[in-house]
């Protein structure tokens, strides 16, 4: 029962979305209907003309799989460092790290953007890439490294004993039992890349490098605001996102509960 | 981070050619300033409303789906849902759902409620949607740390003969407690740079009543061009976050044991 | 170990990506000017035909044209962020009315006075060429024009025998009768959100009542005539009950969608909501009018003037190309495709007069002259910072947190600060 009501709650303004991008303009904003009186996929045809679409859709998805696999490489690299290897002034480097995150990323826009013009890297993916990295890095560390904390030592150090370099050990033995954490930070790594507004209008001035979400703050005109047009393309732009953590979220299940009880 | 700083401490106004350094008066002007007030008491409104019915709910949310039953992969992925949609759609659409005219909260509700536009609900409106929004992120972290409590501890447990909410508070919460902390401490930290979900809600007003620090700053920066006061409005929002993470990492160091 | 693999794969697709865009034009010979611009209505296909005329007229140019989000926020954003960086990736650009004094006075535009003499300039609307000039030099040519307007229900206005308002207490004395005879249709809906459109619609007011907020270089925004007129706009809402509470939060698609709907008898809008209730499917087809805007004595209408403009980077390295093409986009042609094609209506006198113009949008003569009253918001590089002072003090006036008299005396005060301020 209340699963159902959760349901309810997270996709009803969804529902909405979807009945919203099959009415034909004129219904837009008439309710009492709430249902479309004569549905039409004219919004989600609009979208297929345009060509540069799909590019933009390629764009957003190489961006945001290169951060998230660089992301966790060195994140995990980090809070295994940080966990688990004897470092020194962990903490410190941890309250740094978060420092990232305390500024209000529209007072960096204007700095960043001015390096990498600088770089010559203005409307490049590349330029996406690394400042979403340098951004998603400080989460990333921090969950996984509070995950590879909670696995316990005796585990680790039986692993060395074996013979294992701590490369080694990280890989085969840390990883896997702290896949949930891992795969969690995927998902919201990937998400933030995907959906990242502010840098992406900033750095990016063609279809060569724009991302999905420049791209709908496109849609609208001087005044007007297509609503309908606007609706299909975020359906449209979820869908892929809500399958890709559907088969994702598959592994967070299998992942660790055989590797607990094997330790 | 450290040309924001320097800017700053000096008066910048590249419209005017105005540009030398005035050490601390920015600062001193910040703290006379009401406009800075009314910004950081929304914002601290907002965080604190935010982040901790997110906590509850994401808790629940999570609780809810550690369960086994049908449909469970699926259910995880709904629930991501509103994390999943590109803020600049969200915020649009709360708009339009929150209209007082034609938008369907009202007509379900049968009232007419002018959501946006007094100065009471927009920020409770504002606050509504960011929720919606960000539940889901509390909820996936809250959940992996969940899967990583071995199920003997419960077996042991329920063998000892203890209830679900002895086993709760004895063994999941204070087995959570850094992965709450830290859900905390990023859900803190962003509900305090709230800009997009607010902005395009209702762009601070009305009468400023939910302009958060962050538009405040944005304002100044881009709209006015101070560069200097706006890189001052800027350091503070870092101080406070400072702040805010130094009080949550104190929290966090002190429960390792 | 699959991880190591794929990740330099990765990140090496990402830099070809990326640099496949960089070298591709650059290798052109002749000049290449970049033309930014907010979105253009309608068809990217009808601008591009556009600039590709001009490459035909101009060998040896070539043009690529970038487009930014038409938001007004997010293009000043964009440009105040490169041309304080010196940028010179862009050379032409688009320019709201608001922002030419400014641009100007950082010495970010280049001087076009000499494409705009004077005998051109009397084909010009008198509006748009006072925005873009700054002491005495024009920094941009106006490129389309917008202004506010009056719509209404003429069915519904025929039906009682009225003919539309001139004066405010008229409007509102009209909407009363109706709205009290009629059902679910609210009396007079305009855009109230804490925004520029705010400040847009509050000048209608001042402006119309002899009201002003700059007089000879000083703050007069605190006059008893603007306290009057900005009760009258908090009146509308809370007195005279001719104006629901969400106008306080609405901007100008949400006023649109309920005129549109059929649900309001007057709108304060800008003109592109006419062709949109004109659409197959529009409840409100053949039955809108469009009036001048009421004042508070008969011909003191004061439409508050919108519309872009076209400038020159000055840190652009193609100073000539740059002005051949602000020339070629502002020139009678080129205002007249965009016309016929998009809808933006030209800031030449004479294409008013124009035999196709009419015909194909017959709401253009009516335009004509309300486009000669219009009038700029107070052209000085101090605008934005005013603006930023007036948005929300309006707004507290009108969603009633503030008494107007208050309201307007502390923006007085703050503006007078600003002015001082700057040393």
């Amino acid at each position: 029962m209340a699963i159902l009501l959760l349901a309810l709650f997270c996709t009803a303004p969804l529902v909405w979305q979807l009945i919203t991008s099959l009415k034909p303009d004129p219904e837009l904003t008439r309710i009492p209907p709430l249902l479309p009186v004569q549905p039409t996929f004219s919004h989600y045809s609009a979208l297929f003309h345009d060509p540069t679409f799909l590019r933009i859709i390629m764009n957003s998805a190489i961006v945001a799989a290169s951060t998230t696999i660089l992301a966790l490489a060195a994140g995990s690299l980090c809070a295994f460092a940080l966990a688990k290897l004897r470092v020194v002034c962990s903490k410190l480097f941890l309250g740094l790290v978060l420092s990232v995150s305390m500024f209000p990323p529209i007072a960096t826009v204007s700095p960043l953007y001015l390096i990498i013009r600088y770089l010559g890297m203005r409307d490049t993916i590349l330029a996406l890439v690394i400042t979403y990295t340098t951004f998603s890095l400080p989460l990333a560390i921090w969950i996984l490294t509070s995950f590879f904390r909670e696995i316990p030592e005796e585990i680790y150090h039986a692993a060395r004993l074996d013979g294992c370099t701590p490369f080694r050990a990280f890989i085969r033995i840390m990883l896997p039992l702290a896949a949930p954490g891992v795969f969690t930070t995927s998902i919201l790594v990937f998400i933030f890349s995907w959906n990242e507004f502010l840098f992406a209008l900033t750095f990016t001035a063609t279809p060569a490098s724009r991302t999905i979400p420049v791209a709908i703050a496109l849609f609208p005109g001087l005044h007007e605001l297509p609503w309908g047009d606007m609706a299909a393309a975020s359906i449209l732009v979820t869908v892929p996102l809500l399958i890709l953590v559907f088969m994702f979220q598959k592994r967070i299940v299998a992942g660790l509960t055989a590797g607990a009880i094997k330790g | 981070m450290l040309y924001v700083l320097f800017l700053s401490m000096r008066r910048e106004l590249p419209i005017f050619g105005v540009s030398r350094f005035t050490g601390l008066d920015n600062y001193f002007f910040l703290l006379s300033d009401d406009r800075f007030w009314n910004a950081l008491g929304n914002t601290l409104y907002f965080t604190l409303l935010s982040v901790s019915v997110e906590l509850v709910l994401g808790l629940a949310i999570a609780l809810l789906l550690e369960r086994d039953f049908r449909h469970k992969g699926m259910m995880r992925a709904v629930v991501l849902l509103p994390w999943a949609i590109p803020t600049v759609v969200s915020a649009r659409m709360w708009e339009w759902i929150f209209n007082g005219d034609f938008g369907v909260l009202n007509r379900l509700l049968g009232i007419r409620i002018n959501w946006l536009g007094s100065p009471f609900w927009a920020m409770h409106a504002a606050v509504f949607a960011d929720i919606w929004k960000t539940t889901p992120f509390v909820a996936i972290i809250i959940m992996a740390g969940l899967q990583a409590i071995p199920r003997d501890l419960y077996r042991a447990a329920r063998v000892d003969g203890a209830g679900s909410l002895d086993i709760f508070m004895g063994i999941t919460l204070p087995l959570l407690r850094p992965v709450i902390l830290v859900v905390l401490l990023f859900r803190s930290l962003d509900a305090f740079r709230v800009f997009d979900a607010v902005y395009v809600l209702t762009g601070g007003g009305p009468a400023n009543t939910t302009e958060t620090l962050s538009i405040y700053a944005y304002k100044v920066l881009f709209q006015t061009l101070q560069f200097g006061y706006g890189s001052t409005l800027a350091v503070a929002v870092f101080l406070c976050t400072g702040l805010i993470s130094a009080g949550y990492i104190r929290l966090l160091m002190g429960g390792k044991r | 170990m699959k991880w190591a693999a794929v990740l330099p794969i990765l990140v090496l697709l990402a830099m070809i990506a990326g640099c496949d865009r960089k070298d591709g034009n650059d290798r052109n010979s002749g000049t290449v000017i970049v033309f930014k611009h907010g979105k253009i209505a309608g068809d990217p296909i009808i601008l591009r035909g556009l600039l590709d005329s001009f490459e035909a007229e101009n060998p040896g140019i070539k043009l690529r044209d970038e487009t930014l989000p038409s938001s007004s926020d997010e293009q000043h954003q964009f440009y105040v962020i490169n041309l304080e960086g010196k940028s010179a990736d862009f050379d032409v650009l688009s320019l709201d009315v608001i922002w030419v004094p400014e641009f100007a006075r950082a010495g970010w535009l280049s001087d076009l006075s000499r494409l705009f003499p004077p005998d051109e300039r009397n084909d010009f609307f008198p509006g748009p060429v006072s925005a873009v000039t700054w002491e005495r030099k024009v920094f941009a040519v106006p490129w389309y024009i917008d202004a506010g307007l009056l719509y209404y229900r003429c069915d519904i206005l025929e039906k009682y025998g009225l003919s539309p308002p001139r004066t405010w207490p008229e409007l509102v004395a009209q909407a009363r009768r109706i709205t009290s005879a009629e059902k679910g249709l609210y009396g007079f809906i305009w855009q109230g959100k804490q925004y520029e459109g705010l400040v847009c619609n509050a000048l209608e007011y001042l402006r119309s009542n002899n009201g002003d907020v700059l007089r000879n270089g000083e703050v007069a925004i605190d006059s008893p005539e603007n306290v009057a007129a900005l009760s009258f706009m908090r009146d509308l809402i809370a007195r005279y009950g001719v104006s629901p509470p969400l106008v306080t939060t609405a901007s100008e698609e949400t006023t649109r969608h309920i005129f549109g709907n059929g649900r309001a008898l007057f709108m304060r809008n800008w003109p592109y909501a006419w062709n949109l209730f004109q659409d197959k499917g529009s409840m409100v087809r053949g039955k809108v009018g469009v009036a001048p805007l009421p004042a508070f004595q008969v011909g003191r209408s004061a439409p508050t003037l919108g519309g872009w403009q076209l400038g020159v980077n000055r840190y652009s390295r193609h100073q000539e190309a740059a002005f051949r093409l602000v020339r070629f986009l502002t020139a009678p042609e080129a205002q007249k495709l965009l016309c016929l094609k998009v809808g933006y209506k030209p800031t030449r006198v004479s294409l008013y007069a124009d035999r196709e113009l009419q015909k194909s949008q017959p709401f253009i003569a009516s335009l004509c002259d309300i486009f000669m009253t219009a009038r700029p918001r107070p052209v000085t590089p101090y605008y934005m910072m005013f603006t930023q002072v007036m948005q929300p003090e309006l707004s507290a006036a009108l969603a009633g947190v503030r008494p107007p008299e208050a309201a307007l005396r502390s923006a007085g005060r703050q503006m007078r600060h600003i002015l001082g301020g700057v040393r």
